[in-house]
């Protein structure tokens, strides 16, 4: 077929075990045909295969059975490798680690400069390379200085400069902020429709899939559904039995279709989903209901104001880096707030808004340029002693807490904090445990080397490190970041049994609105190292437009309600649970009939 | 923010200096460095000051700069100033206790002060005027005969390049992995010299971790870029050498023989 970009045939491949243990098939008997111009997403859990299967398509992996043809080519031909791999381009998860050179124009000159171009032409390759990115004012740049959107398009430069007809991308948003992701996901859609490049895309955001022409589904190493984005998560059960969730808006119409209505499951986006629920909605008397408050009813145990003791108030700090020189930066400016005792707060901002900074200052490793802090009513700056008794009381897990994992075993990595704490061997083991099933770690593991773990559970092992500090205050930065949504959901299942085992307060740092706003009692929006907006959720999002300009991402059950009553439905607009659509839109529908 | 660190001591800008060919930089500073150790004249210093002074301006580079570059051989200058100008034997200036100071020990002193100064700030003006890779590119250009008996220039060149590369982005990775650690109590600045050592594990462990990651995850992405050594490779910026860099390497040749030779000279002219 001269069509067929790629084709893989029966393919199977089992990583290499240490001798003793029995190979696991990560690939198992996939047949995937992709056709030339087409924008093909692959899903599935961690684990599932999928990156074992975009690592087949440039030769990088060869398949221990059946054959991969690029082409034409078979990948298993050795002499037709760099054919194969200037044909098939790759662009990996961490730009960090794709970018070779010093200068962003001699990274992008990097494959062809090995291809053997010549120089004019490899000029002129790099320019438009780095133009169709949009990235040609930064040419000059250092890359460790971009953001992780502007680097993640350097790498994409980099590999279009090979001029490839194919473009494989493993998870290429996965480390990056919603406006990061944003960028990087129309320079591959405008890839694709403007210059008919094959692409490839392996994710796990379901938004970014129901974009492509085709989704593949992958499960233990096989493909367990493939269509289009309609066809695939119209089957809402069995993508969650596949440990995948499905878009909201499509969510939305399933719950919908649950509860006795039948609308077509035609919800891939925003608008699309709006298109259906308007005309569901026909008919109904528009003025029935003007939708004021949103089911604050729901859930009471959230909404409730906390009266008592605050754990932690930030009093007005101000952060200056490097002050005094030429690269002096303003970190945080002035900002207030204040965490109760027992309460869950979200804290929102986009990368570069300062909220790293900011938690920095909750246990004292960073002191503010001015301003104080106060942990349990003292101020941790006062002197050394409160700062180190600071640490303790305030439990910070950084983000990709797995990386800090250094000790000989899963138990001597927990009781690190512990140690530190000068606890006895008694009590250390008890915390030790105590976190370790919190995080649900079994006690088998905990001999282990950290090393030794899945991702998901390095995360977990790392959390259970802090937990086992046992802080009143436990501050997470962005703690399910690059994960799966299982893995997603692992975490904040952890985070919250450690808060009812011991009643501490939480402070939440992410940029996704949906998980914030599903679990916090209260948000804080961060925005240009100041505070922007703090309420309950609903009333943080009642205020959207000012979010989306500071570059925020709201939830997408927000935007479909935005949406609707741009389109003169009462709806009201800062719904943030498809739970709380689904009542919200019956309430309409039931009402307008009544 | 360790994140603003300069690489190398690179200050961009578009002088006489800035334009020359890397290898001629290179070169340029290596005549320079000989003649300065062949001059035995104060004429010969001066002349070595005087064009340097001229560089600096040119290129634009702050005095302070090489004040700053200076500073950390403070101490090795004092100490070799003083190792000459006592233990040289000679016609005897001062005399004190068992010190014997003689005239040509303070001119030794003087000479090997200069020639320490001299060649710091010739060197740094070879990296304020030269960016690191064009620097790893006219050093893998001038080493290439090398090739020949098989030294691995090239792989050289890109170890450097990739190290420069991530210099910063490990830089940033250890204060992380530092913060992270302090949050969990650990204590890096207090304590005994063993005490601290020990206290390094929590932070060397996962940087030395996390760097095989990336260099695992950077060799396969060169890889998907069809890195395949230096065999056939072209560059995007070729040096060329042009009239200026001929000019510019007669000149240093005529500097030094006359830096050399001005010992001589001058006594020809008094």
């Amino acid at each position: 077929m001269e069509n067929t970009v790629i084709f893989a045939d029966n393919i199977s491949y089992s990583y290499p075990v240490e001798e003793g243990k029995s190979p696991v098939l990560a690939l198992d008997g996939v047949t995937i045909k992709i056709n030339r111009g087409e924008f093909v997403a692959v899903l599935g859990h961690n684990g599932s295969g999928k990156s074992t299967f975009a690592k087949h398509l440039n030769a990088i992996l060869l398949p221990s059975g059946g054959t991969v043809y690029i082409d034409n080519m078979d990948t298993r031909d050795e002499s037709l490798l760099l054919a194969i791999r200037s044909r098939c381009g790759m662009v990996f998860q961490n730009p960090d680690n794709q970018i070779v050179a010093t200068v962003v124009e001699e990274d992008v000159a990097f494959a062809p400069e090995n291809m053997g171009v010549p120089p004019e032409e490899i000029r002129r390759r790099v320019d438009r390379c780095l133009d169709i990115v949009g990235m040609s004012q930064y040419k000059k740049h250092a890359p460790h200085l971009l953001s992780g959107g502007q680097k993640q398009r350097v790498a994409i430069a980099g590999v279009l400069a090979m001029e490839p007809s194919i473009l494989v991308m493993d998870e290429p948003t996965a480390m990056l902020d919603p406006s990061g992701r944003r960028e990087v996901m129309s320079t591959i859609l405008e890839l694709n429709k403007q210059r008919d490049m094959t692409v490839v895309l392996i994710t796990h955001h379901m938004d970014e899939a129901a974009m492509a022409q085709r989704v593949i589904v992958m499960h233990e190493g096989e493909v367990a559904l493939e269509g289009t984005p309609r066809e695939v998560f119209s089957q809402v059960e069995r993508i969650r039995g596949l440990s995948l969730l499905p878009p909201q808006t499509v969510d939305i119409l399933f719950r919908l279709n649950k509860r006795g209505y039948s609308l077509p499951l035609d919800g891939m986006t925003v608008e699309e989903c709006a298109d259906t629920l308007e005309e569901f909605l026909k008919g109904r008397g528009s003025e029935a209901s003007s939708g004021q408050s949103p089911s604050a009813q729901e859930r009471p145990q959230k909404n409730q104001r906390f009266c008592g003791e605050n754990i932690l108030k930030v009093d007005n700090i101000s952060h200056i880096y490097s002050a005094g020189t030429p690269f002096e930066k303003r970190a945080i400016d002035g900002v207030g707030l204040t965490v109760g005792k027992g309460e869950f707060v979200g804290l929102i901002g986009h990368t570069g808004s300062g909220k790293s900074t900011l938690v920095q200052h909750f246990n004292g490793l960073l002191s503010p340029t001015s301003g104080h802090v106060y942990v349990d009513g003292v101020d941790i700056n006062s002197s050394p002693q409160e700062a180190r008794k600071a640490r303790f009381k305030v439990g910070l897990v950084f983000q990709y807490p797995e990386y800090q994992l250094f000790e000989e075993t899963i138990y001597r990595d927990i009781a690190f904090g512990p140690k530190n704490m000068g606890l006895d061997e008694d009590e250390i083991d008890r915390r030790v445990k105590r976190a370790a099933s919190q995080v649900g770690l079994e006690e088998s593991l905990l001999e282990a080397s950290p090393f030794d773990l899945s991702g998901g559970q390095k995360r977990r092992a790392a959390l259970a490190g802090v937990f086992a500090m046992e802080p009143e205050l436990l501050v997470l930065d962005e703690p399910m970041a690059g994960l799966d949504p299982v893995g997603r959901e692992e975490i904040i299942s952890c985070i919250e049994s450690y808060r009812r085992e011991t009643g501490s307060s939480v402070l939440f740092v992410t940029h996704s609105m949906e998980d914030a706003a599903r679990i916090s009692d209260r948000l804080i929006v961060l925005s240009g190292g100041k505070v922007l907006t703090e309420g309950a959720p609903e009333e943080v999002f009642s205020r959207s437009g000012e979010l989306l300009e500071n570059g925020l991402d709201i939830p997408m059950v927000t935007r479909l309600f935005i949406e609707l009553n741009r389109r003169g439905i009462a709806l009201p607009p800062s719904v943030y649970t498809t739970e709380q659509a689904v009542e919200e839109i019956i309430k309409l529908r039931e009402g307008g009939h009544a | 923010m360790l994140k603003n660190i300069t690489l190398g001591q690179f200050f961009p800008g578009d002088s006489i200096i800035h334009r020359l060919d890397p290898r001629t930089k290179i070169l340029a500073v290596i005549m320079f460095v000989v003649a300065l150790f062949m001059s035995s004249s104060f004429w010969g210093y001066l002349i070595c000051f005087a064009f340097l002074a001229w560089c600096f301006r040119t290129a634009h580079i702050p005095f302070k700069m090489i004040l700053r570059s200076l500073k950390p051989l403070v101490i090795i200058l004092i100490f070799t100033g003083l190792l000459n100008m006592l233990y040289t034997p000679g016609d005897t200036l001062v005399r004190f206790w068992i010190f014997n100071i003689t005239k040509q020990g303070v001119k030794n002193a003087g000479f090997m002060m200069c020639r320490i100064i001299l060649l710091i700030s010739s060197t740094s003006m070879l990296t304020y005027t030269t960016s690191p890779i064009a620097l790893t590119d006219g050093i893998e250009r001038l080493l290439s005969p090398l090739k020949k008996v098989r030294v691995p220039v090239h792989e050289f060149a890109m170890m450097m390049t990739i190290a420069l590369r991530f210099i910063p982005t490990l830089i940033e990775e250890t204060d992380k992995i530092m913060s992270a650690q302090k949050a969990r109590g650990a204590d890096f600045e207090s304590g005994s010299l063993i005490q601290r050592a020990k206290a390094l594990v929590p932070l060397l462990v996962p940087l030395f971790v996390s760097a095989f990651r990336r260099a695992d995850e950077l060799a396969t992405a060169m890889e998907c870029r069809l890195y395949h050594g230096g065999e056939g490779r072209t560059r995007l910026n070729t040096l060329k050498m042009t009239g200026l860099d001929s000019g510019a390497l007669v000149f240093t040749v005529a500097l030094c023989a006359l830096v050399i030779k001005a010992g001589w000279i001058a006594g020809l002219l008094i």
